[in-house]
């Protein structure tokens, strides 16, 4: 190794957030000059890795050097000046500012214009011409399609000539020509110098413009492979790793009659359409890299969200339409995301967020009766082997893994046929998830029917009768239990179709 | 229709701009001698203070925030200057006009700090600092004190034939046009609009924050300069007027309270048609309660169309 290597250094690169790792000793060493591809599935620390380089997130260990020199970059500005400039996967433009103004944005001073306004309009239209063809200037960068939207955002880090460019998947958003340009320009910085880190979740892509890949797995990078010895079946099985599933995969129930069917879904207006049987005693498994449609889709099944074609539940008592209000109703329980946001009610006691949903129950005389709740959630908090202090403390001194299992026991306790989990396990300890995994089960074995949307591809695996993997707003996979590993999840993560499957 | 919402769209004042027009005309016809050369820049004066608590108000709301003291903040500068800087002798025009002007931002990059640095919700920051304003007034001057025949008294009639009032609102106008010319207002305005674009490309936000509050500040010390010239007095008890006009003219002059659109001009034009609405109700001989009603349902009809109908739908663009 030289005294001074060029290009940029990562060594033994770590951040956490809160009890998350979501990078571990990440090394990556970007050479001037290459395309270096970075690919990993959902939370591997792709994108925690490129905000450490982006000066958006500050690494609690490890070193960042670029050509020998550190980079301590506290901010976005202070990694652009060391000539370090990121695309994130947003598009981040202002809708109602020229694209004029949105291409140059961030390149001033708070009062100095870096270069006079005939020279700013010649070098965005250069840039622009290149990657995205004609884009008019002048137009509120509001009124254009998402896919030139995403062009201004890497225009505004090719206006800086930056030595580093980081594109964090943002080719998802171009259509194919402005793609292409897109390659085309790449390769042009490459041969002029520019290291650049490209993150993509499309393996066609990868396989065309990589010099060498850098594969990352649960916050560790795991190998980095040269061209030449690429092949789509390597990186995949170094991104899922190699556990075995055989003792702690579930086997299905027989499933009874369909409960709840989905015709011509459409998550977006162009996007195929989905149809969709749930049968009871099912456990079905909802992937796909963030932001592919899953999550849209398990909020259509819950009728949290409307759109193009219909949601019915067929079972028990015939055919009805999800809507916003009736799921509860329908015996449809929808379990969100975000706890913290969208469930808990952080302030109120652990039986008050168990109760609010069914106090209905709990009614004598048009008064709430208390002992009725207080017998109804020791009845779940039984069953869910629920962990805690006493039912009146603050559900805030729960751990993450037995505030979910109080939610369970809230939706379970409107005496759901359907229940639908999105990201259960989310920040939940391990002996938790067993435990959620043994009541889903439990669940199935009796009848109900389960959704799990999860982010988790081992989860999915152990959990499953069939999974669904979506792509681009559209179902691009189903893969049954036979075939199901996560080898061939992360494959139609990537837009392959796994050998085993026909 | 559909050729002029594409103009109301590309400017967001168009509206107030109609509205102060039609008022105008309006004024015209109740009191024909409106324009009178003999009352302009008595008229002017008035207008002033309202025009630059508006201007004062538009910074902060387009960076995305907002701040309810500079009304206040215009009659605290006013208290400042008659019961304090006068008696201390402080009060000729080049001691006391950069004493005013220095203090007034410093209050507003106070306020930036407590919303960028600290963190308060604008409001709670602001609302704060409103309490505190009025109180200070209050306390530096509970009655009106008397300073007639200062020099602010060129700004509520006129210098040769141009009338004062232009000049304080100019300045104030020329500051904004000189910043236009920087990369200032871009910042401002992106930051405005999304924070999160302007930061992830580098825009320093913190700093364009505070820097709108404190422009802010300033223009309210010009709008209590302003305000010293028609009542050549201290007029504490003028703050709870002042305190939401200026918030009032800038909405109604098409800035989004959402941040990002929006200009002085809006303000401007915005505080015009309040104040030609006082003058037509006062002059046709409505009750002084109903006038307040008045400025209420303009605003929520200016806010209503200008939010609803005239806002550009630009978000949602199917790629």
């Amino acid at each position: 190794m030289n005294n001074q290597p060029s290009g940029l250094m990562l060594a033994g690169v770590s951040k956490r957030f809160g009890a998350t790792r979501a990078v571990i000793d990440g090394d990556l060493h970007l050479r001037p000059g290459e395309i270096h591809t970075l690919l990993g599935e959902n939370g591997s620390g792709k994108s925690t890795l490129v905000k450490i380089l982006g000066g958006v997130h500050r690494p609690d260990a490890g070193s960042v050097t670029l050509d020998g020199v550190p980079v301590n970059s506290r901010s976005p500005r202070q990694a652009m000046d060391l000539g370090i400039a990121a695309v994130f996967q947003e598009v981040l433009t202002a809708g109602s500012q020229s694209v004029l103004e949105n291409v140059w944005l961030g390149s001033h001073g708070t009062f100095r214009r870096r270069l006079g306004r005939a020279e700013q309009r010649s070098i965005a239209q250069d840039v622009l011409s290149r990657i995205a063809g004609e884009v008019p200037l002048d137009l509120p960068a509001g009124q254009l399609s998402l896919s030139e939207r995403q062009s201004i955002c890497i225009a505004r880090a090719l206006v800086r000539k930056p030595k580093v460019l980081i594109l964090d998947e943002s080719t998802a958003s171009l259509d194919v020509r402005s793609r292409d340009r897109l390659f085309v320009e790449l390769r042009r910085l490459a041969a002029g110098g520019t290291a650049i880190l490209f993150i993509s979740h499309r393996m066609d892509e990868v396989a065309e413009i990589s010099d060498r890949v850098t594969v990352l797995r649960s916050g560790r990078s795991v190998s980095t492979v040269d061209r030449s010895d690429l092949s789509v079946d390597r990186l995949i099985s170094d991104m899922t790793g190699n556990s075995g599933h055989n003792e702690t995969r579930r086997q299905p129930h027989d499933p009874g009659d369909v409960i709840l069917r989905g015709s011509a879904v459409r998550l977006a207006p162009a996007s195929a359409p989905i149809d969709f049987e749930l049968r009871a005693g099912e456990v079905v498994g909802l992937a796909g890299l963030e932001g592919h449609g899953q999550d849209q889709f398990i909020k259509r099944l819950a009728g949290v969200a409307a759109g193009p074609g219909r949601v019915v539940r067929l079972l028990p008592e015939g055919a009805a339409d999800l809507t916003e209000r009736n799921g509860d109703a329908l015996g449809v329980a929808y379990l969100p995301r975000e706890r913290r946001g969208e469930s808990l009610f952080e302030s109120m006691s652990i039986r008050e967020n168990f109760a609010l949903p069914t106090l209905g129950e709990d009614r004598r005389c048009g008064l709430l009766d208390t002992r009725s709740i207080a017998r109804r959630f020791d009845a779940f908090a039984r069953s869910l082997s629920l962990r805690f202090g006493a039912a009146q403390d603050a559900i805030s001194t729960l751990s993450g893994g037995n505030q979910q299992k109080v939610l369970l026991a809230r939706w379970l306790a409107t005496d759901p046929r359907v229940l639908l989990l999105n990201d259960p396990t989310r920040g939940v300890d391990i002996g938790t998830k067993r435990e959620i995994y043994a009541i889903l089960d439990r669940l199935s074995a009796e009848g109900m029917s389960v959704v799990v949307l999860s982010s988790e591809v081992d989860e999915l695996v152990d959990l499953a009768d069939r999974v669904l993997v979506f792509r681009d707003q559209s179902v691009f996979a189903e893969i049954p239990h036979s075939e199901l590993s996560t080898e061939s999840i992360v494959a139609a993560y990537f837009g392959q179709k796994s050998e085993v499957h026909t | 229709m559909n050729r002029v919402l594409p103009l109301f769209q590309r400017w967001p004042f168009a509206f107030a701009l109609l509205l102060a027009l039609v008022l105008l005309v309006l004024n015209l016809i109740v009191s024909p001698s409106f324009l009178s050369p003999a009352r302009l820049p008595g008229t002017l004066a008035t207008l002033a203070p309202f025009v630059l608590v508006g201007f004062a108000s538009t910074p902060s709301i387009l960076a995305g925030g907002i701040d309810i003291s500079v009304g206040p903040l215009a009659t605290f500068s006013n208290c400042l200057f008659v019961a304090i800087l006068i008696p201390a002798g402080l009060g000729n025009w080049h001691l006391a006009a950069p004493i005013i002007l220095a203090v007034a931002a410093g209050i507003g990059a106070l306020n930036g700090i407590l919303v960028a640095v600290v963190r308060l919700h604008p409001v709670v920051a602001t609302t704060g600092m409103l309490f505190l304003l009025v109180g200070l007034s209050l306390t530096i001057a509970q009655n009106p004190v008397a300073a007639p025949n200062n020099w602010t008294e060129v700004f509520a009639g006129g210098i040769g034939i141009v009338p004062g009032a232009l000049l304080t609102i100019g300045v104030a106008g020329l500051i904004w046009f000189a910043l236009r010319r920087t990369a200032f207002v871009s910042n401002l305005l992106a930051t405005g609009e999304s924070d999160v674009s302007a930061y992830g490309s580098g825009v320093n936000i913190k700093a364009i924050r505070i820097l709108a509050y404190t422009l802010g500040g300033l223009f309210a010390g010009i709008a209590g300069i302003a305000l010293t010239a028609i009542v050549q007095s201290s007029q504490s008890s003028l703050a709870s007027t002042y305190a939401l006009l200026g918030l009032a003219a800038a909405v109604l002059g098409g800035t989004s309270l959402a941040g990002g659109r929006g200009g002085l001009l809006g303000a401007l034009f915005g505080a015009v048609s309040i104040y030609l609405l006082q003058q037509l109700l006062t002059a046709s001989g409505v009750a002084p309660s109903l006038i307040q009603f008045a400025y209420g349902a303009v605003l929520v009809v200016g806010v209503v169309l200008g939010a609803t109908l005239l806002a550009p739908r630009l978000k949602r663009n199917a790629s």
